[in-house]
């Protein structure tokens, strides 16, 4: 890996970590736990689309793991982690079938795996299995935000694009 | 022809019949699923009763039901002046006729006071008495008044002989340990005789069901009391039975720090001390599981485990004061217990 | 082209499928028994029916929460935890129990009522 591609990670990295929280700063708009817009994912599908598997998780195990301590919510690490995973391992699968054109839908699709394995982690969490009473709603949440983020994302890419061609 | 004439008779009947019991389940009846569910209440034998009915004849059935019960309170009531067993404690020691139903209980009371060694005693009314238990107006009767009213105990007493009944003077009929079991079998058998398949009757915490299922093909959920809160100690999924508990909390008083339990040890006189809390019967028979939740309470854990083994014609489920929870190993696997100190008696 | 319209089928149904899912869940529920468990294990079944205005502290790791019960009703009122999200749930009323994540606390309704209570 070159000094470019790592700067240019850690940039991203640090993007998505800001992001992150200032999404914490948000107020919860609807009392259900794991409800949230997920803008910290654009950095995430833009990467699954730019870099190597490798290296879009380290960009994302980076911003999880900070993001838990610069929060102080340590407990929420866990469900980040496991939706983390899933929707990354979903996203890198889906790539090969999805273009760059339909972004919008390898993010729907994220979304959804990261709300499976949070409601996943919560099951085994509180050894019950009535939470999976939450998953409609949080995959309505994910379908919506998912289709927000990734639109912001194939946005950015087509910016991205044009500057490059320019300077 | 004629044949023709009566299945024309018979259908138009039947006809009739159907546009009566959907006129008249208009009034109360829910409809639940497709199936309606009526309810009715009474106030009888000192509690209130509630029967809850499914299926077009539930309000028929559960009238049925309530009219039986009414009638046995008058047949069997300690304090009604015109009732049989009030007759039988006031003739001085005499003869008293008695109806069948009437006998046929006091024969099966006899026969339990026999085969739990004395724990189920009908004859300890005047003990009961001297404690207020009967009234309210607790008091704590000392050793003299109680040895002395204990000689008027002993369901042996009990002559009965070709529908007449007659006890010793001063010996006196309580038939509260079993009565209120007994009422809901005829009253189960009324709610069968209207052709009620599916029904739960609540007499004062005496569950009994009809049916192995509910109309939505769910079996009975019941609940049983925790002895020791408001709570419930677990859940039992059942078919038709009768699911019946006594314990010390349902009437005890407290004088000078010491806490008087309602349910007497016929051998001392004195509330029961047997180390248990609770004792839920789960049988095929109302006063069989009336009787054997009094007398099992009395027993205690080990003799009732014995005789559990011995007769086991029926599962229970014990509560220990100190909370721990027995249960028999035919229902073992149909109790949801909410506590953790569970075991399972085998046989 | 094409294979947007197929994306955009899927999302649909995804949709649709966890409207239905969500309409399932949020139906009223007709029994009365209510189930507070904690780690995997019951605490407490209340018949929320006959049960007294009251509250329930239940304890976790140091941490404290607040049940209470009022007017035949529950409701997380106060929890030791960081998100609050189980006192924003309000009173439980439906098929979404109230979860206290961080101190693994659940309370729902029993499936299935009980017919009646031996006592």
């Amino acid at each position: 890996m070159d000094t470019k591609k790592l700067t240019h990670l850690g940039l991203l990295t640090c993007l998505a970590l800001i992001i992150f929280i200032v999404e914490l700063r948000i107020p919860d708009i609807v009392p259900i736990p794991g409800v949230k817009l997920g803008l910290a994912n654009i950095v995430t599908v833009y990467c699954v689309y730019n870099y190597r598997p490798g290296e879009t998780a380290m960009m994302l195990y980076s911003r999880i793991l900070l993001g838990a301590l610069f929060s102080g919510n340590l407990m929420a690490l866990w469900y980040s982690i496991a939706g983390g995973t899933l929707c990354f391992i979903g996203m890198e699968i889906l790539k090969n079938f999805i273009r760059e054109d339909n972004m919008w839908f390898l993010s729907i699709a994220g979304a959804v795996c990261h709300n499976i394995g949070q409601i996943a982690v919560a099951m085994l969490v509180l050894k019950s299995t009535s939470v999976i009473a939450y998953l409609p709603f949080l995959m309505i949440s994910g379908c919506i935000a998912g289709l927000f983020t990734g639109l912001c994302t194939q946005m950015v890419c087509k910016r991205l694009k044009r500057t490059r061609k320019v300077s | 022809m004629k044949k023709n004439l009566a299945a024309g008779v018979l259908i138009a009947a039947l006809l009739m019949l159907n546009s009566c019991s959907a006129d008249k389940a208009v009034d109360s009846t829910a409809n639940v699923s497709g199936d309606k569910k009526s309810s009715g209440s009474v106030f009888a034998m000192d509690t209130y009763m509630t029967i809850t009915a499914y299926g077009n004849n539930g309000k028929k059935g559960i009238e049925a039901a309530q009219k039986e019960i009414t009638r046995l309170e008058k047949l069997w009531s300690v304090t009604d002046e015109n009732s049989e067993i009030y007759a039988i404690n006031h003739s001085s020691g005499a003869e008293v006729p008695v109806s069948a139903e009437t006998e046929e209980l006091l024969k099966f009371a006899i026969d339990m006071h026999g085969k739990t060694n004395g724990a189920l005693d009908i004859t300890l009314y005047p003990v009961l008495r001297a404690w207020g238990f009967t009234t309210g107006e607790y008091r704590v009767p000392d050793d003299g008044e109680i040895s002395e009213l204990l000689e008027r105990k002993g369901a042996d007493k009990i002559t009965v002989d070709n529908g007449k009944v007659s006890v010793p003077e001063k010996t006196e009929i309580d038939l509260g340990a079993i009565a209120k079991g007994c009422a809901g079998d005829a009253a189960a058998r009324a709610l069968k005789e209207q052709g009620v398949t599916s029904a739960l009757l609540d007499l004062g915490g005496n569950i009994q069901t009809i049916g192995d299922a509910k109309p939505d093909g769910t079996k009975w959920k019941v609940g049983i009391r925790d002895p020791f809160g408001d709570g419930s100690i677990g859940t039992l999924t059942v078919g038709e039975c009768a699911v019946i508990t006594s314990g010390g909390y349902e009437r005890f008083f407290e004088q000078d720090g010491v806490i008087y339990k309602h349910i007497l040890d016929p051998e001392t006189g004195r509330p029961a001390e047997s180390g248990l809390a609770s004792v839920t019967i789960i049988g095929s028979e109302g006063r069989m599981c009336d009787a054997l939740s009094t007398s099992l309470y009395v027993m205690g854990l080990d003799d009732a485990c014995a005789y559990w083994r011995d007769n086991g014609d029926f599962d229970m489920i014990l509560v220990t004061d100190d909370g721990g929870v027995y249960v028999t190993d035919g229902i073992a696997e149909r109790f949801a217990s909410n506590s953790e100190d569970v075991t399972v008696v085998e046989r | 082209m094409r294979a947007r319209t197929v994306y955009i089928v899927i999302t649909a149904v995804i949709l649709i499928g966890a409207a239905v899912w969500c309409a399932y869940v949020m139906k009223p529920k007709s029994g009365k028994t209510v189930v507070i468990s904690q780690d995997g294990k019951v605490l407490y079944h209340i018949d929320l029916d006959s049960e007294k205005d009251k509250t329930i502290d239940v304890e976790y790791d140091g941490r404290k929460n607040i049940i209470e019960i009022k007017g035949g009703r529950i409701h997380m009122k106060s929890a030791d935890c960081p998100d609050h999200i189980c006192i924003d749930t309000g009173w439980l009323e439906d098929g979404k129990p109230i979860v206290c994540l961080p101190n693994r606390l659940v309370i729902e309704y029993e499936d299935g009522d009980i017919d009646g209570t031996a006592r």
